[in-house]
């Protein structure tokens, strides 16, 4: 009787037991109580469990546990944080709203940081661009700046002024993936780089991946940039608008059902060219972009949204020569839940760049145009399996056209119509990705991506008697290819892996392996990418560049989180990285294939930061010391050189300072190395009065250093508060102390700014270019 | 008249005339002197060749010159000696003209052989045909007359031309006013290739303005495929602008051989002359 007993009771303990395991899973959003925007990279603590996860990037957490009571901590930088008592005996879902800290009820912080998100983080090599401040930093022309931001950041370099390009450890202008909304923006500048596309108005989080790239990235060497913009209030109606000296901007959004759909709309000018207009001036410039976004959360399964974005910059010499250029871009998103571990996100993407070129002439008249078009679907998926474990994998395809150039004559005009052949690419990604706790202070991220680049037809290959005779090249025969048949498939597997191991709870050390592959290849000689360069695919003849990357690094922070170090080094080989031969012929050449050249390069470095992120001073210093040199046959004589992008040291300040309730002031510093230029030994005398330099050495000479300080002062009334329009004005000084930073150098024969010849016209001289000498500007905010 | 890429070159390159500039001392090391050599056989009178030393960077006045080269020009087997300043003009230092009888003509390969101090530099290029030049007129520019740069020079030059379609042709121009060189920036070659160029070439001004009773000159000379690369190099390296958007300087493609420095040119050459006269319009 005793054992029936016994066994009963046995047999109800182990199903007790077994209950007792049972897991469940707690999920939901978490948003910004002010505006119902989705609050990225929030962190849900759990404390009965020492652990939690971190929402995705659309707002989205899950944690699953066996039954019991537990203690959730939803916390994020600038907002309060926020206690649940749970008591997880079915599956949950909990939406939480987190309302701001008061004391900066003037502005959303929306910062994206957990507090020792750097220690904590597997994620290394990662910059997150804090919005808000940027906001109160000097900008020029009162248009903050995002990338004049992520210019200043560690083992970042500015391509200098009069472009928005940027250099990432040793990588070249076009290593780096731009998106917006997962949108590709192919050229990111406005008005010669004195604004960039991103208004940062609209924009909710910018996070820039140097190294231990995740798998969910690929298509570039170097960097990506993910912008993502805000989904519009969708609790009332706001209005932002900001006048300046140069360019005005308005940003309006709402709900259109309150807490189920809102829209955000913005647009920006500049209005120089009507001023110059009116003043008969000659040259004009100016730019616009619109941005528009819907969004819609159908029910707590599915949510819907719409992005687009329209820019555009035009140029006009005199009557007679005008360029325009410009982004256009699309984005349709469906968020999904499967279950509540199983979060979905599928993109249909459109994105097109194009130029043209306009020369008004009545013999030579033509206009000139070139684009560059693609298509993408994604499914990414994040898997929540356990709070020590989460996997995300997807399949993204990308249809590319390229359309490197036609002239169309004007009337009467010499020329002739002509157009290159397009190109056309199908880009698919497999990838599957692990984020793993293995212990208490060491968890991984490893991954996998794998890339398929098929270049497709409709077009023909030339096949040539030397393939890299650039002088006279000779065709032997032309294969042609149809619609969408394979011409070329590169299969590459891209892997990588993150371990972080925390040393102690202030402490930790990482190290990153990537291997990235970039099939998209700009068609660019010079150091900067004009806005009227070609993109062109990987081919017959150009094979995908690859760059693998390792990095280590240590994090450290002080006085309770307020100040926090990084150290990281890396070390980068380059593999069919794309340059041209000496004297290359780039624009409108039928023959291009044969200016191609392929080889190595390599990059390392050091990048020292040091940030502080509470208290009213704020800010971070950060130093690189880096080197990226290249070898290839046929440049410089197949001798290694110095790369363009190469700044053996860069050191950059940023610090903004709440001095009062009305007053802010911002102040930013960056120096950097000269940038390599090639200068001639000697120069010699040919033809009718022409001076040809000597050239024996690429790169062998570094213009002066770079270095510039910009100030801003923010002066926010004191009649705002409590006022439903909130006002402010920005006053800021670009170049503080107007340093003619060298924008290049060139030689010529010794004339004036007229062009008269000085002398005997024997003698040659070299003229250094600088952009811009200290540029005052204010700037008037409104929000409504 | 300009190549179509030259036009797209410099018309970004202009943009940056409105920004800031000023000169500056370049700390140059690593000369090492090489041979120019400037050579030009043509289908009409006008055969040279002229031997030069390159200079370090800051030099000034002419280069130096090669006096004492052995100069030979060889064509279908037969060697014509270039004899170094025959009249002992002092404006042809360096300058080697031919033998007399020597008359090159279309279709044939010249080769060149130049030997100073014991070295020899040798080039070799085809006598390419060139179509002719069918007419000039003269045509008053409205807008020049209002603010003429020189004054009284406000005639236009317009060129008339067929281009044949059936062949690859390369052409280089030259203008003359009363017998000088005419270019409207120092920097200015005028050179194309007839890859985007239509059949019908009509009312195409060259270069600069004209007064009246000047006389002007075009020439237009036929270039191997070699001798337009190695122009669009030169004007290329001329108006670089560092690198920044153009490509970075380099030495152009030429043909002369051991590490010589310039170009033998070898042409047929048309040429139309005009007196500019008031025709009343």
């Amino acid at each position: 009787m005793r054992k029936i007993i016994m066994l009963t009771l046995f047999l109800m303990g182990i199903t007790g037991l077994i209950n007792a395991q049972e897991k469940f899973t707690l999920n939901g959003y978490v948003k910004d109580a002010q505006n119902g925007e989705e609050l990225l990279n929030v962190t849900v603590y759990i404390d009965e469990i020492q652990n939690g996860v971190i929402s995705n990037s659309y707002g989205f957490y899950s944690i699953t546990l066996p039954a019991g009571q537990y203690t959730v901590h939803y916390s994020f930088i600038g907002f309060k944080k926020f206690t649940q008592k749970v008591d997880l005996n079915k599956d949950i879902e909990l939406n939480i709203s987190l309302d701001v800290e008061s004391s900066q009820l003037e502005e959303v912080v929306v910062t994206g940081e957990k507090e020792d998100k750097n220690i904590q983080s597997v994620q290394m090599s990662v910059n997150t661009i804090d919005i808000a401040q940027i906001k109160k930093l000097p900008s020029l022309f009162g248009e903050p700046g995002i990338i004049k931001t992520i210019q200043m950041m560690p083992g970042v370099i500015s391509a200098g002024e009069g472009t928005s390009s940027f250099f990432v450890r040793g990588g070249s202008a076009d290593q780096n993936l731009i998106l917006i909304d997962e949108a590709p923006v192919y050229d990111p500048s406005h008005l010669f780089g004195l604004f960039s596309v991103f208004n940062a108005d609209i924009i909710k989080d910018a996070e820039l991946y140097k190294g231990g790239i995740p798998a969910r990235y690929g298509g570039r060497l170097s960097s990506i940039l993910d912008v993502r913009t805000r989904d519009g209030n969708n609790k009332k109606f706001q209005g932002d608008a900001s006048i300046g000296l140069l360019a005005t901007g308005i940003a309006l959004e709402g709900p259109i059902k309150k807490d189920k759909s809102s829209y955000l709309f913005s647009a920006r000018r500049s209005y120089v060219d009507v001023f110059a207009r009116a003043a008969n001036q000659d040259n004009l410039v100016y730019f616009y972009d619109i941005n528009a976004k819907l969004n819609w959360r159908a029910n707590n399964k599915n949510r819907f949204f719409l992005s687009l974005y329209t820019g555009r910059d035009s140029f006009e010499i005199a009557d007679s020569f005008g360029f325009n250029w410009g982004n256009k871009t699309a984005t349709f998103r469906w968020n999904h839940l499967f279950n509540d571990k199983l979060f979905s996100n599928t993109s249909l993407i459109a994105s097109n760049f194009n130029y043209g070129l306009e020369l008004t002439d009545p013999a030579q008249g033509f206009l000139w145009d070139s684009s560059i078009e693609e298509f993408t679907f994604k499914e990414d998926l994040n898997y929540f399996l356990t709070p020590r474990f989460e996997l995300d994998f997807g399949y993204h395809l990308t249809y590319r056209r390229f359309a490197p150039g036609k002239i169309a004559p004007s009337d009467g005009s010499i020329f002739k119509e002509n157009e290159l052949q397009h190109e056309y690419a199908l880009d698919h990604a497999l990838y599957v990705g692990a984020k793993q706790q293995l212990s208490d202070k060491l968890s991984v991220t490893y991954g996998v991506r794998l890339s398929i680049f098929q270049n497709i037809g409709n077009s023909n290959v030339y096949l040539y008697e030397d393939p890299q005779d650039n002088i006279s090249p000779t065709r032997t025969d032309t294969l042609s290819f149809g619609s969408f048949e394979p011409i070329k498939t590169y299969v590459n597997i891209e892997p990588r892996a993150s371990v972080r191991y925390i040393v102690n709870p202030v402490t930790s050390i990482k190290l990153s392996y990537n291997r990235m592959i970039q099939n998209t290849h700009l068609i660019s000689s010079g150091t900067i990418p004009l806005p009227f360069n070609t993109w062109a695919p990987s081919s017959y003849y150009l094979k995908p560049q690859v760059a693998d990357q390792v990095a280590f690094g240590f994090f450290k922070n002080f006085k309770d989180n307020m100040y926090e170090l990084s150290a990281e080094t890396y070390y980068k080989t380059f593999e069919n990285v794309t340059d041209f031969a000496d004297n290359a012929q780039i624009f409108f050449n039928d023959d291009l294939s044969t200016e191609y050249r392929q080889g190595i390069s390599e990059a390392y470095g050091l990048e020292l930061m040091l940030k502080k992120n509470k208290g009213d001073l704020n800010g971070f210093v950060s130093y690189t010391i880096s080197r990226a040199d290249r070898t290839i046959e046929g440049v410089n004589l197949g001798r290694t050189f110095v790369a363009n992008h190469d700044r053996r040291h860069s050191f950059n300040v940023i610090a903004t300072y709440d001095y009062t309730d009305k007053w802010t002031f911002g102040g930013s510093f960056t120096y950097g190395t000269g940038k390599p230029t090639t200068i001639p030994s000697g120069s010699y005398q040919w033809g009718d009065g022409y001076i040809p330099d000597v050239i024996t050495e690429r790169n062998g000479y570094r213009l002066d250093a770079f270095h510039r300080m910009d100030l801003s002062a923010t002066l926010t009334p004191r009649k705002n508060k409590g006022r439903k329009w909130q006002s402010n004005w920005v006053f800021a000084l670009y170049n503080a102390y107007s340093r003619k930073n060298p924008f290049t150098l060139y030689t010529q024969v010794a004339q004036t700014d007229d062009g008269d010849i000085i002398g005997d016209g024997t003698v040659k001289e070299a003229k250094m270019i600088y952009l811009f000498p200290i540029l005052p500007s204010i700037t008037y905010n409104i929000k409504f | 008249m300009k190549n179509f890429n030259t036009i797209l070159f410099l018309a970004f390159i202009g943009t940056f005339l409105m920004s800031c500039q000023e000169t500056v001392e370049l700390d140059i090391k690593d000369f090492e002197q090489q041979v120019v050599v400037e050579g030009l056989i043509t289908n009409s009178d006008l055969n040279f060749i002229k031997l030069s030393k390159s200079r370090e960077f800051y030099d000034s006045g002419a280069s130096e010159k090669v006096t004492n080269a052995t100069v030979v020009v060889t064509v279908n087997g037969e060697d014509n000696v270039f004899v170094h300043n025959p009249d002992a003009d002092p404006l042809l230092n360096g300058v080697y003209l031919p033998p007399a009888g020597f008359t090159p003509v279309i279709g044939n390969t010249y080769h060149l052989s130049a030997i100073v101090d014991g070295e020899e530099y040798e080039a070799e290029e085809i006598l390419l045909p060139v179509t002719t030049i069918d007419s000039l007129t003269v045509r008053l520019d409205e807008e020049e007359i209002q603010e003429p740069e020189v004054e009284g020079r406000f005639y236009e030059v317009l060129f008339y031309a067929q281009e044949p379609q059936d062949r690859i042709d390369h052409y280089l121009f030259k203008f003359y006013r009363n017998d000088s060189i005419v270019k409207d920036s120092n920097e200015d070659i005028y050179f194309s290739e007839d890859k985007f160029l239509g059949e019908e070439i009509d009312e195409l001004p060259i270069a600069s303005y004209y007064a009246i009773g000047d006389t002007v000159k075009v020439e237009m000379y036929s270039l191997t495929r070699e001798s337009y690369v190695y122009y669009a190099d030169i004007f290329n390296l001329i108006n670089s602008d560092g690198g920044m958007f153009s490509p970075p300087p380099a030495n152009p493609r030429n043909n002369i051989s051991n590490d010589g420095l310039g170009f033998f040119q070898v042409s047929a050459i048309d040429t139309e002359t005009i007196i500019v006269e008031d025709s009343g319009n």
